[in-house]
């Protein structure tokens, strides 16, 4: 949203006197009284371009005299800027009439094949219609006719008869997401939108369209014939397929999970979702869940109860001490988290605990206060350096912020990543150095804030950038400048090193998560102690045996580790608990498999890359036996007698609230101290 | 007080008897059911159908208006894709599963009138006792008519329509 312009000016609208900030659009204005003006291009966060004609409003001027004098035909409201002395009618026979026309014509090529189409029932080209439009159509000719449903991206369907050429789609891909794939091709009715040469859609945002698209022209092709919208029972939910959390709605049909929608988060993603959390959701409705706890009997893996499961791990974990580990996996709830590295720490007398998967990790005093600048502050940053990563690909809403700092608020971005990144097309420089040559740019761009010449000289040598280059990027950084690195700069042999180069370039420097709940294990502590052992220590431990039992909660070591380290460790050791939700590869060496429930499939806090502290109440119930994580931990805490129970994520949660500093006196939806 | 034999017990016998007699030359209202049934409403709202075109492909699109209009909310549809080697219904879309829950439905008609495709009708068949709560729930191959106008046909069976 733009700052807020001081200077007000004052309008009637439907004789009521009002002051709005001088330029607000008209559209904007009537929404200050409670008024609705239909509209079908119009969206808030883009550049209004008056295409459908369906917010016309009649316009007039108070004359000296104290007359209205109307203008003579009706005006768009979405490009109409206030201005004093301005009277709006939106109320009149007129207007009335004029929609009435607006819709039958775009009605005349529309097939109203509402019956199979997934956008009927939540339609606003229906709504507006019903609410504004003529009850009957004068058209009798043959409608415009197109390939229905043709398969735009994976993700995305086209149905070109049901399009009304808003260009909402179009301007989402040039203005919001950058990728600019989708464009008009042809005049007239045979405006169609698409991509250049009907080239497949790969934009990493591609979902939004579908849900900003007024008419059913651009559909979910995975929830394509799911439900209608009145078979759907919906409940808010975050997104936990990356670190960036964002505000989603979890539409379900009978227990069972059918699309994912972007709910609104000023803080976070705004409105937008990017894909892989859109649509990456469908392993809820996979056939190889965990349904009932297994132990190990022989070489296979029978079904048991709870208790027997609970019993034969606590009897493995007894040894206790430097003897046992655990791996922590991303989307474990703060609950679950927090009550495994109690269990560990109090209990077992361990300290060999991790959620770490890069290859090189930071110590744990440079490790503190990773994230400085929260996401929506981003765009306020007169210059972003990215460091390191590709943002669409590591924390892809954390770079719809840093495009709308460059595009709506004019910041100079340098990007400075050893491949190409979807941020290139908008930084103002780009340093593409050699791989593994982090650490050598960082201390460049360093030496070239203090105008060292020779440092420049070494680094450019080094990274294989040119010198030129580097004091260009460097002349756009200064204090104000957030840097942008994430988790992935540390699987860089000389990350770290670049990690602490960066904190003399002054700035806010951050390193965002790239898990789910990363950033809540780091606040957590879910993380070895001064004599505990880190992931590639615990798996090391695991095949040379000083390891006896490990603990894989939510964590599939085959997913991040070397395939040949991992085998050999889970092979090697003697007792293997696995804790996940599907049935996976590490599973065939485990002592005793405990089904855990998704995230949504309980309650549990998370926290994300700029450290917010966010709730998920449980959406759907899990499947067979499976328990929320947080149970699965207050069971045995229970059992280990260390706990007055728990009746609830709730009461662990506060617990937490206690108990861990950085959850001190923080709010759900507030950033942690 | 004296009973009169012919005032208090023959002169009412008679009377009661004269009904009686005079009524045996009227028309007949009860019917032998089940060998004579009773010709219904035009109206008559009872068992559902899922019509087809003549053609043969269902009319029902899956399209779930029918549910959505349902006051008991007693209609489940599952909808899928119609393939050109896989055709069941016009378009792109048709019913995989169909079910309606017979104990909870109350007949009032709403989805017929709601359906875009005039696919499922209420007809005349009655007779939908029976034995166990699951053999209520119609599923999609119940209530499909297995030729097109089935739904319509005049009920299977012997008997005879009485006005
Ligand atoms: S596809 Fe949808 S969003 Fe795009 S121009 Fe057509 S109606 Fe508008
Ligand atoms: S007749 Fe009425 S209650 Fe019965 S299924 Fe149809 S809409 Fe529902
Ligand atoms: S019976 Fe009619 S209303 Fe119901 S799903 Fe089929 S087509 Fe739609
Ligand atoms: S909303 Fe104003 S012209 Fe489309």
């Amino acid at each position: 949203m733009a700052a807020v312009a001081s200077e007000t000016v004052n309008l009637v609208i439907n004789d009521v006197e009002i002051a709005v900030p001088k330029g607000e659009l008209i559209v904007e204005s009537v929404k200050r009284l409670g008024l609705e003006i239909p509209i079908f291009c119009y969206h808030p966060r883009m550049k209004p371009v008056g295409m459908c004609r369906m917010c016309l409003v009649e316009v007039g001027f108070k004359q000296p005299d104290g007359s209205v004098r109307k203008m003579p035909k009706p005006q768009a409201a979405c490009t109409l800027p206030a201005q004093d002395n301005m009277v709006i009618f939106t109320d009149t026979e007129m207007v009335h009439r004029d929609r009435k026309g607006v819709l039958e014509f775009l009605l005349i090529n529309h097939p109203l094949d509402c019956p199979i189409c997934d956008r009927g029932g939540e339609c606003p080209l229906q709504n507006n219609t019903l609410f504004y439009g003529p009850s009957t159509s004068r058209f009798i000719e043959v409608k415009r006719h197109a390939h229905k449903a043709f398969p735009l991206s994976k993700y995305v369907t086209l149905d070109l008869e049901r399009c009304i050429q808003c260009g909402r789609c179009v301007r989402f891909t040039e203005e919001i997401s950058g990728d600019s794939e989708l464009a008009f091709r042809f005049r007239g009715a045979s405006m169609q939108p698409s991509t250049f040469e009907l080239r497949d859609f790969t934009s990493k945002f591609s979902g939004n369209v579908i849900e900003i698209c007024p008419v059913g022209a651009l559909t979910n092709r995975e929830y394509r014939f799911r439900a209608r919208p009145w078979d759907l029972e919906t409940k808010p939910s975050i997104c936990l397929e990356c670190s960036n959390g964002c505000a989603t709605w979890f539409d379900y049909r009978v227990n069972r999970l059918v699309r994912v929608n972007g709910r609104t988060n000023e803080a976070i993603n705004e409105e937008w979702t990017c894909d892989r959390g859109k649509f990456g959701h469908e392993h809820y409705n996979a056939d190889n869940r965990l349904t009932v706890p297994l132990i190990r009997r022989g070489d296979r893996l029978e079904e048991c109860d709870w208790p027997t499961a609970y019993a034969a791990i606590l009897s493995a974990f007894g040894v206790g001490g430097d003897k046992v580990a655990m791996l922590a996996g991303s989307s474990l709830s703060n609950e679950g988290a927090y009550l495994l590295n109690r269990l560990f720490h109090r209990k077992f007398g361990s300290a060999n605990v991790d959620y770490r998967r890069t290859a090189h990790t930071l110590p744990p005093d440079e490790a503190a206060g990773n994230a400085p600048t929260a996401i929506a502050d981003l765009e306020l940053k007169p210059s972003i350096l990215v460091f390191g990563n590709s943002p669409a690909d590591d924390i892809p809403i954390i770079f719809l912020r840093i495009r709308k700092a460059w595009f709506k608020h004019g910041a100079r971005v340098v990007v400075a990543h050893h491949g190409e990144t979807e941020a290139d097309s908008f930084a103002d420089v780009v340093l593409r150095y050699a791989p593994g040559t982090d650490a050598d740019l960082a201390k460049g761009l360093v030496a070239a804030r203090a105008n060292d010449a020779a440092g420049v000289a070494q680094a450019a040598a080094a990274c294989g950038v040119d010198e030129s280059r580097i004091r260009e990027a460097a002349a756009l950084l200064g204090e104000n400048t957030a840097i942008v690195t994430t988790d992935s700069l540390l699987n860089s042999a000389s990350g770290a090193d670049a990690f602490r180069a960066l904190r003399q370039l002054g700035g806010e420097l951050n390193r965002y998560a790239l898990g789910a709940n990363d950033q809540g294990f780091a606040d957590l502590g879910l993380v070895p102690g001064p004599d505990g052992r880190g992931t590639a220590a615990i798996l090391a431990g695991c095949a040379d045996g000083s390891i006896e039992s490990l603990w894989l909660a939510g964590a599939d070591p085959f997913a991040f580790g070397d395939r040949a380290t991992v085998e050999k460790a889970l092979e090697q050791v003697g007792f293997v608990v696995y804790q996940g939700t599907h049935k996976s590869e590490a599973m065939g060496f485990a002592s005793v498999v405990l089904p855990m429930a998704e995230p949504a499939e309980g309650d549990g806090t998370y926290v994300n890359a700029e450290r917010r502290l966010q709730e998920l109440r449980a959406v759907l119930s899990p499947p067979g036996e499976a328990k929320a994580a947080w149970r699965i931990g207050a069971e045995l805490a229970l059992r280990v007698g260390m706990a007055k129970p728990y009746f609830g994520a709730k009461d662990v949660a506060a617990e937490i609230f206690t108990q861990v500093p950085a959850f001190r006196g923080v709010a759900f939806g507030d950033r942690l101290n | 007080m004296s009973v009169s034999l012919f005032k208090d017990v023959v002169k009412p016998i008679a009377t009661g008897f004269g009904i009686t007699l005079k009524r045996l030359s009227h028309k007949k209202e009860t019917v032998f059911y089940p060998e004579q049934r009773r010709e219904q409403y035009p109206r008559t709202r009872w068992r559902h159908f899922l019509t087809r075109y003549e053609s043969g492909l269902e009319r029902c699109i899956g399209c779930s208006l029918c549910a959505g209009a349902c006051p008991a909310r007693c209609i489940n549809v599952v909808a899928a894709e119609n393939t050109d080697e896989k055709r069941f219904s016009p378009g792109e879309r048709y019913a995989e599963r169909y079910e309606i829950n017979m104990i909870r439905c109350i007949f009032c008609g709403y989805c017929q009138d709601a359906c875009p495709t005039g696919a499922v009708v209420l007809r005349k068949n009655f007779e939908l006792a029976d034995y166990k709560r699951e053999s209520f729930i119609y599923t999609k191959e119940m209530l499909l008519e297995s030729f097109p106008g089935e739904a319509d046909a005049p009920w299977v069976g012997e008997y005879e329509e009485v006005k």
